[in-house]
């Protein structure tokens, strides 16, 4: 089965266009993350593939069924973490499942009330199912958000920041489940964050939107080489030598060398497989390496900067 | 096709959110006490002023605005019994239609504009449910409340205007009669209706309940130009008039139910809160 697949996606309020001719692909078992500042047409976009509103221009397939021509199949097939919870506080978390378990057709009964309860034990929510919303923490309201979408088990889920407002043990929970359902449930995952951290630890591909359009996309790696070019290491040596730097100097993966007393920086073109001989050369020239780093710009100086130069 | 399922899943939900809420049940339940209990005193005690042998001859002067049939009904009648009569029968008549639009008005603003209002909208409009689905289950949660209020303020209205007027009637029941019977189960469904209808429009262009009740509220306008019409003797709630006006409002309320249904779809709604 398809996972998610858009083509010149476009969506026009008035004379303001919300996203721009943008394409993508999640394919089944991969999280793609759509980073981007605020409006930069995020939520549009999940909304469009969620059949919550209709793009204005374009196309866009959801396990294999079009937006525009089988929403209703397309809703069935899809998960949805909104920004806000969109919980009823007046009910009970049981009763939002209940409900929504119910608005999605989940049956028989008896397998409705199997998936609730095996969601809300999930999210360390069972003991909790009776209260009203309106008195959980915002941790738990986004947990049980995260439970509604997954109640009818969809094979696609379009998350828009799933850990905000989570503490950091159970942010990483949900990051644990989000992993779990891409890589163990080969669900497609469509991931709307702000959180570079959560767009670096989950997202096997990313796509930076400004304005509607897309900027950039592809793996952290790729668009870490399409930034600044090849990787830099650094290897800090305990005592600075001349013989050691000449050793490492001749390798033919170090592309050049810079020597500042005992700090050698160095450019390679694949620092995975350049990292071990470069160790080797220098403890074999008689060098004490204290510390080797890999100085690539983390994903936050990435994006900063392709915003940056997209003009904003 | 709409799943008649669905739409009762969508009324038990907004019916459970309802029964929690004291700022839409408190009117619900005050509104009718208030006008069950307090119209057939204020029609009946005042009348103990007036001396029980004061033929009604000098109140038909008065009245020389009501039609002749209405005339005919009191002639004969003691002032106390004529006074009491016009207002219980007549006067009030009117008056009544304000709870299936306080009613529908309160239930309506807070199942449609409440759900943007608390950001629960979206969450409702990604499930497989239809538009025609969620807008039914709606419409009916805010118009099976206004009906059975309306008709137990209705019932109580009755029992108590029977109570406290038998002795002046020598034992005669003056309630339910055509005229109340006609305005309580034709024309006050339509009207409940057709503030439903224009609460689900008006819901799609504000943000908040408090908005959308207030917006909502201005069809009783109308109602109140009804009431001092009816005072004043320029129309009169006779089987005509009530007759009449159900046909009208029962047409407007086509008209503004396809209009409902327009404003009322997932583009629509979504693309007003982009």
């Amino acid at each position: 089965m398809q996972g998610i697949l858009a083509d010149g996606l476009e969506r026009k309020f008035g004379p303001v266009t919300a996203v721009d001719h943008l394409s993508l692909e999640v394919e089944r078992g991969e999280v793609l993350g759509l980073l981007g500042p605020n409006g930069a047409g995020k939520t549009t976009t999940v909304r469009m593939l969620a059949c919550l509103i209709s793009p204005t221009g374009g196309s866009a397939n959801v396990c294999g069924f079009e937006i525009t021509r089988e929403p209703s199949k397309v809703r069935d097939m899809v998960g949805i973490l909104t920004e806000n919870p969109c919980l009823y506080e007046r009910l009970t978390a049981y009763e939002n499942m209940q409900f929504f378990a119910e608005a999605y057709g989940v049956s028989p009964r008896e397998e409705r009330k199997g998936r609730i309860r095996e969601l809300l034990e999930f999210f360390g929510l069972w003991n909790r199912r009776a209260d009203k919303v309106a008195y959980f923490s915002k941790g738990m309201k986004q947990k049980l958000a995260i439970a509604r979408a997954l109640v009818h088990k969809p094979p696609a889920l379009l998350l828009d920041e799933p850990t905000a407002g989570l503490d950091p043990e159970s942010a990483k929970e949900v990051r644990d489940m989000i992993t779990q359902l891409s890589c163990g449930e080969k669900r497609a995952i469509l991931l709307c964050t702000h959180r570079l951290e959560d767009a670096e630890k989950l997202c096997s591909r990313m796509m930076i939107v400004n304005k509607g359009r897309c900027i950039a996309s592809g793996t952290p790696e790729l668009l870490q080489r399409k930034l600044v070019g090849a990787p830099v290491l650094e290897v800090v040596l305990k005592f600075g030598s001349t013989d050691t730097a000449d050793a490492v100097r001749r390798l033919a993966s170090v592309r050049s060398l810079e020597a500042d007393g005992p700090r050698l920086v160095m450019v390679v073109d694949e620092p995975d497989s350049a990292t071990p001989e470069i160790v080797d050369s220098i403890v074999r020239a008689g060098g004490r390496i204290l510390s080797v780093n890999s100085l690539r710009p983390s994903m936050e100086e990435i994006y900063l900067r392709l915003i940056e130069e997209a003009g904003l | 096709m709409i799943r008649l399922l669905k739409v009762k899943l969508v009324f038990q939900k907004d019916w459970l959110e309802i029964r929690r809420n004291w700022q839409v049940l408190f009117p619900l339940l005050f509104v009718p006490i208030v006008f069950a209990l307090v119209l057939p005193a204020v029609a009946v005690v005042p009348t103990l002023s007036i001396p029980s042998h004061v033929p009604s001859d000098g109140l038909l002067a008065v009245m020389k605005a009501l039609p002749a049939h209405v005339r005919d009904e009191i002639v004969g009648m003691t002032g106390q019994q004529a006074v009491a009569y016009m207002m219980l029968l007549y006067l009030f008549a009117p008056v009544f239609l304000i709870i299936p639009i306080i009613v529908s008005s309160v239930i309506a603003s807070d199942s449609f504009a409440g759900e943007k209002e608390r950001k629960t909208i979206e969450a409702l409009l990604a499930t497989s449910l239809s538009d025609g689905e969620m807008l039914l289950g709606k419409i009916l949660v805010s118009f099976v409340p206004a009906v059975a209020v309306t008709t137990v303020a209705f019932i109580i209205y009755s029992a108590v205007a029977d109570y406290m007027t038998l002795g002046l009637f020598n034992g005669r029941f003056l309630l339910p009669n055509t005229i109340w019977l006609s305005l309580i189960f034709g024309l006050a469904p339509a009207v409940a209706f057709a503030d439903i209808g224009l609460t689900v429009i008006i819901s799609a262009r504000v943000k908040g309940v408090r908005e959308a009740q207030q917006i909502s509220a201005l069809l009783l306008v109308p109602l109140f130009a009804a009431v001092f019409g009816q005072a004043s003797g320029t129309i009169f709630f006779d089987p005509l008039l009530i007759t009449t006006l159900t046909a009208l409002v029962v047409a407007f309320d086509i008209i503004i139910l396809a209009a409902s249904i327009r404003v009322f779809g997932r583009n629509h709604i979504l693309a007003r809160l982009s």
